[in-house]
């Protein structure tokens, strides 16, 4: 009984053995197409790629592989080249890409925002200049969207790293049904989804005094959705993250330790050191928070799992989404744009093939497709002739949504050091909820922030 | 285990013994020496260096000892190193006294109980650390946990703890899933090693009129040492082993940082940060030498005994 | 004298009480694991915990499946990216595409049981040699082994990344598979159990004309079975639960394992406990299920091990 069991362990490692042994750099050739076991053809002695890989953040729908699947196949329908997709996770994604960028296996293609493409990946020499991708004509359709985004993509000695995709404004969002039980709602301007620090606090003593308990939570185990707590404690009373050069950090502002004074001393309002964005939005969702700081409208269109549909609670509570709370009520929004990335891996076959899809995807009459499948709007107004301005009009929500994009703030995540400083930044969150001196902890991590920036540009 | 007081041996026997004695430590060798000494060494060579991720050279400039001294006045470090030691005083200990207890408490039992209960404290072990991890970050969650849930629910507690959240909490939430994922094997031994005690011994000794505690204590803890040492040394490892609790339920924050989770997170989070691979491996240095220290410790005591 | 009785039964009553409470606390992440995935989401998502499942449901599982894609194997001609035209292994068969998270499965199998057996064949070799044999350099070599023992794999990381990168394994299972062979835990236990050869028995084969290596595996293998079998779910289980070498050394979604996969799910989706417990759910099952069936042979082998700790 144990040797044929043993034998057949055997067998089994033997045939995977081989499986193994002997795949190349970018490990099996597992295209979600199917058919992966036509080999190569042997005719392409000049060189041309039939396969290449691309690693793509959650961005909307660009982290399902059933809706990728069907872009990517339409490509190789049309291109004969095939994309091999890896889904990253925001929590590590970033330590799988450098672990994979030292062992020298980084993919052809990355799909994120300029805060990695541009200055992080594409600053220290991994990627390749797309600006030759970039004639007059698209610059105008991109500029025609919003004049920000290209200057987020392109590095201060004019190298494009990313070629956008599609943007959007981080916003929150608010349980409407518990805010009326509370008699909260009254505080809300629901017509243009804004309101101020005073209804907002107004709301939350509202809320926390029909409920009792925590209504909103300012999540800070790691980074995970810090764009939400960042852009919260800024608004209130128009603090900054950055300065306008995107040289050094600057949120030891007095204003934003005013916004956490505040936000620390409110009930209703908890540091919680055991959530990330993620697992606030579940809890909102839940019904339990009633209000989360990590929303956009990715998120408003396809809420979860539960099968609740669009902007819905588990228990049928209607979400509005919502600016960030500010005196004015004029918020400055954090913005999104994602886009693609190419790596320098010394193929320029590869690199070639990497331009293809983009151009296929980004700037294309597919543009449509790909702008859709990540929910969000599209960086520019026309692609090749294909109107892009119009594609979400039949959508009423994403047609809503449009109220915000105006607040759309400064793209400040290419600041040097970005992602040392988003460290700083949740652990001192921790340290102000814990009941540190918050003037202290802010002058700290700020300090150390811009300290880690100075050495960064330095080496 | 010394056994130099042997006669010499001829030159040609030892020749024999040197060259059979190389063959069969070369498979084993191959692996330990390519696998774990030679990255041991670049660890310690780049642990005096500048080196990281974005250098063209795989070595970057020679520093000297900076990487190190600038280790014992970074305070995520020393607090990692303090974490690091606290978990491992505090498991390894309790371990070993409660699995003792679990142990002498069931092998007197009847095969089919003795067989439940030590399958129930061994299946934690064979779960898995990431899907245990999984389930205790559910049951520990701040709103949604059912430990929040039961201690309220029967009055002990009127507010919400936040277990991972909270500081005064986090570090021993995560001792506590790491106590129940090692204690399966420790049982295991305890147990048969109870059972192989020599009953007539401990007859004699309760004829002379000793008591449970000297019988125990005089008969049955000497002739158990060799396993409570066994334990000790897989305890240790184990302890050293919590990598995946530390990084999938609190990102190393809440005051739970282990020297492990930072070096990992400095090689490949700080990227920004100047040298920081030389910086990744003096940390590893460190805990490579505090390792080194306990476990000839361990042996200091094995040898005693 | 009777007292004392009644002391030790009363003790002996709260003790398996005790044991008992103790017994339930230690099954509960395991039952809140399998009813977790068995669940409906809303019973997951309700804001008190569900004791009890309302209703079962497979749609964890059936999310979990849709959810990633994989070939169920990939056969290539060994070393064939050496002669190939264009550098990259020649593919040989692949298996029919399936629920990613089936390849994880069968990639944690072979990673395990290849570890598990290269673990036990060095480990058995070189055991001997440092108990028997005394050829010179032993004491460094046992006291490398001693110390390297509790090594934990972060220590080397980088060092690590950069040899497989080097020896073009990085994103394969080997360059998980290998440091845990070289892990020296193995060689150190297999020692403490050679010392127990009869020196007298190996004198007497060789006197008898058997070369080296039949007496190892005539004689020495017979008396140090029990310790292999020790090593060897020893190093199974370790293997199998291992996670971090897996997270650092693989990149793509079909050479995950199946730790790794549930991980990154975590990572991805914190809102779907649903999806996540299905995971944890099939993570487990096939080692408890091995468990059980040979507990007898887990927990000898497991003593075996400490005779001579």
């Amino acid at each position: 009984m144990k040797k044929r069991i043993l034998a057949m362990l055997l067998a089994v490692g033997m045939i995977l053995g081989l499986a193994a042994c002997s795949n190349g750099t970018q490990g099996s050739g597992n295209t979600p197409a199917g058919n992966s076991g036509t080999p190569a053809p042997t005719g392409n002695q000049s060189g041309e790629v039939t396969e290449i890989t691309l690693w793509t953040y959650p961005i909307g729908n660009w982290g399902k592989e059933a809706e990728v699947n069907k872009l990517t196949e339409a490509f190789k329908a049309e291109t004969g080249i095939s994309v091999k997709v890896e889904y990253l996770a925001y929590a590590d994604g970033d330590d799988k890409v450098n672990s994979a960028i030292t062992a020298k296996g980084a993919p052809d293609l990355i799909m994120e925002g300029p805060e990695r493409l541009v200055a992080n990946w594409g600053a220290n020499g991994y990627m390749v200049d797309l600006s030759d991708m970039l004639d007059d004509t698209d610059k105008a359709e991109i500029n025609a969207v919003n004049p920000g985004t290209l200057a987020a993509c392109t590095t201060a000695d004019g190298k494009v790293y990313e070629y956008p995709l599609v943007m959007t404004a981080h916003c929150m969002a608010i349980n409407l049904d518990a805010f009326k039980e509370a008699g909260a709602d009254q505080y809300l301007d629901l017509e243009n989804h804004t309101w101020t620090t005073e209804n907002f606090i107004k709301a939350v003593e509202a809320l926390y005094a029909h409920y009792g308990e925590t209504v909103g939570a300012v999540y800070c185990a790691g980074q995970g959705g810090d764009q939400g707590t960042r852009a919260l404690v800024n608004n209130l009373y128009g603090g900054t993250f950055t300065d306008a050069g995107h040289t050094t950090y600057t949120w030891d502002d007095p204003k934003n330790i005013q916004a956490l004074e505040l936000l620390k001393g409110m009930d209703g309002i908890d540091f919680d050191a055991s959530l990330q964005g993620g697992d606030e939005i579940k809890l909102f969702y839940q019904g339990i928070l009633k209000m989360a700081f990590c929303w956009n409208i990715a998120q408003q269109l396809d809420p979860n799992a539960a099968g609740t549909g669009s902007g819905k609670t588990i228990n049928g509570e209607e979400i509005v989404f919502m600016s960030f709370p500010s005196e004015t009520g004029e918020s400055a929004l954090q913005g999104g744009i994602w886009g693609f990335g190419v790596f320098d891996n010394g193929d320029p076959a590869k690199i070639e093939a990497a331009k293809k899809f983009i151009k296929y995807m980004a700037d294309s009459e597919h543009a449509v497709d790909a702008v859709k499948t990540a929910n969000y709007f599209p960086v520019r107004s026309a692609a090749e002739g294909t109107d892009l301005s119009t594609i979400w009009a039949d959508n009423e929500i994403m047609d809503q949504y449009q109220v915000l994009m105006p607040y759309l703030g400064d793209y400040y995540q290419v600041t040097t050091g970005w992602a040392g400083a988003r460290t700083e930044w949740w652990n001192m969150l921790q340290e102000v909820g814990r009941g540190d001196d918050i003037a202290t902890a802010v002058a700290n991590h700020a300090a150390a922030a811009n300290e880690a920036a100075a050495n960064a540009s330095a080496g | 285990m010394a056994r130099q007081s042997q006669p010499a041996m001829s030159r040609a026997l030892q020749r024999r013994e040197n060259v059979s004695g190389y063959l069969f430590m070369l498979p084993s060798l191959i692996f330990f020496a390519g696998f774990v000494i030679i990255p041991m060494f670049i660890c310690i060579f780049l642990s005096l260096t500048d080196a990281n991720m974005h250098g063209s050279s795989m070595f970057g400039n020679f520093i000297g000892f900076a990487n190190f001294v600038k280790l014992f006045s970074d305070k995520t470090f020393l607090r990692a190193l303090w974490n690091t030691f606290l978990i491992v005083v505090v498991s390894v200990p309790t371990v070993c006294i409660f699995s003792l207890w679990v142990s002498s408490a069931i092998y007197k039992m009847h095969g089919a109980a003795r067989s439940f209960f030590r399958i129930v404290f061994y299946l934690p072990v064979v779960t898995g650390s990431v899907a245990v991890t999984v389930v205790w970050k559910w049951m520990y969650d701040n709103y949604t946990g059912i430990f929040n849930y039961v201690l309220k629910g029967v009055g002990l507690i009127d507010k919400n703890i936040n277990w991972l959240g909270d500081e005064r909490f986090a570090l021993w939430c995560i001792i506590l899933i790491l106590f129940t994922t090692s204690v399966g094997q420790p049982i295991v031994l305890y147990v048969s090693a109870l059972g192989n005690v020599d009953q007539s011994l401990v007859e004699a000794a309760q004829v002379d009129g000793a008591n449970n505690f000297q019988v125990f204590w005089k008969i049955k803890w000497p002739q158990i040492m060799p396993t409570t040492l066994y334990i000790l040394v897989i305890t240790t490892i184990n302890s050293f082993q919590c990598f995946a609790l530390i990084q999938l339920l609190t990102s190393g924050g809440s005051g739970t940082n282990t020297v492990m989770y930072y070096i990992y997170f400095t090689a490949f989070k700080l990227t920004e940060q100047a040298g920081h691979f030389g910086y990744a491996n003096a940390m590893g240095v460190i805990l490579a030498l505090a390792i080194a220290a306990l476990s000839a410790l361990q042996f200091r005591l094995a040898k005693e005994k | 004298m009777k007292s004392g009785v009644e002391r030790v039964s009363a003790y002996k009553v709260i003790s398996i009480i005790v044991l008992i409470v103790l017994a339930v606390l230690f099954l509960f992440p395991l039952y809140w694991i399998v009813t977790g995935a068995l669940k409906t989401s809303a019973d997951i998502l309700a804001p008190r915990p569900v004791w009890f499942p309302t209703e079962w449901t497979l749609d964890n599982f059936t999310r979990l499946f849709d959810r990633r894609s994989a070939t169920l194997f990939d056969l290539y001609i060994p070393f064939s990216s050496l002669f190939s035209s264009n550098g990259e292994p020649i593919l040989l068969l692949s298996g029919p595409v399936v629920p990613a998270a089936f390849r994880w499965l069968l990639n944690t199998v072979f990673m395990a049981v290849v570890a598990m057996l290269l673990t036990c064949i060095t480990a058995a070799m070189a055991g001997y040699a440092l108990a028997k044999k005394r050829f010179r350099g032993r004491a460094i070599v046992f006291g490398l082994i001693v110390c390297a023992m509790a090594l934990p794999k972060q220590v080397i990381l980088i060092p690590l990344l950069k040899e497989m990168a080097l020896l073009n394994l990085y994103d394969k299972i080997w360059a998980v598979i290998f440091p845990t062979v070289g892990w020296p835990f193995g060689v150190f236990l297999m020692k403490q159990f050679s010392e127990s050869i009869p020196s007298e028995i190996l004198e007497a084969a060789r006197i008898d004309g058997a070369s080296e290596f039949k007496t190892f595996t005539t004689v020495v293998l017979p008396i140090i079975k029990p310790g292999i079998g020790a090593l060897a779910i020893f190093t199974f289980i370790n293997s199998w639960n291992d996670y971090f070498m897996q997270l650092v050394m693989l990149s793509s979604n079909s050479n995950y394992t199946i730790s790794l996969g549930i991980a990154t799910l975590q990572a991805e989706t914190s809102i779907d406990m649903g999806i996540l417990m299905a995971g944890a759910a099939l993570a487990a099952a096939p080692i408890i299920i091995v468990f059980l069936i040979f507990q007898k042979y887990f927990t000898q082998g497991i003593t075996m091990g400490a005779v001579k700790g």
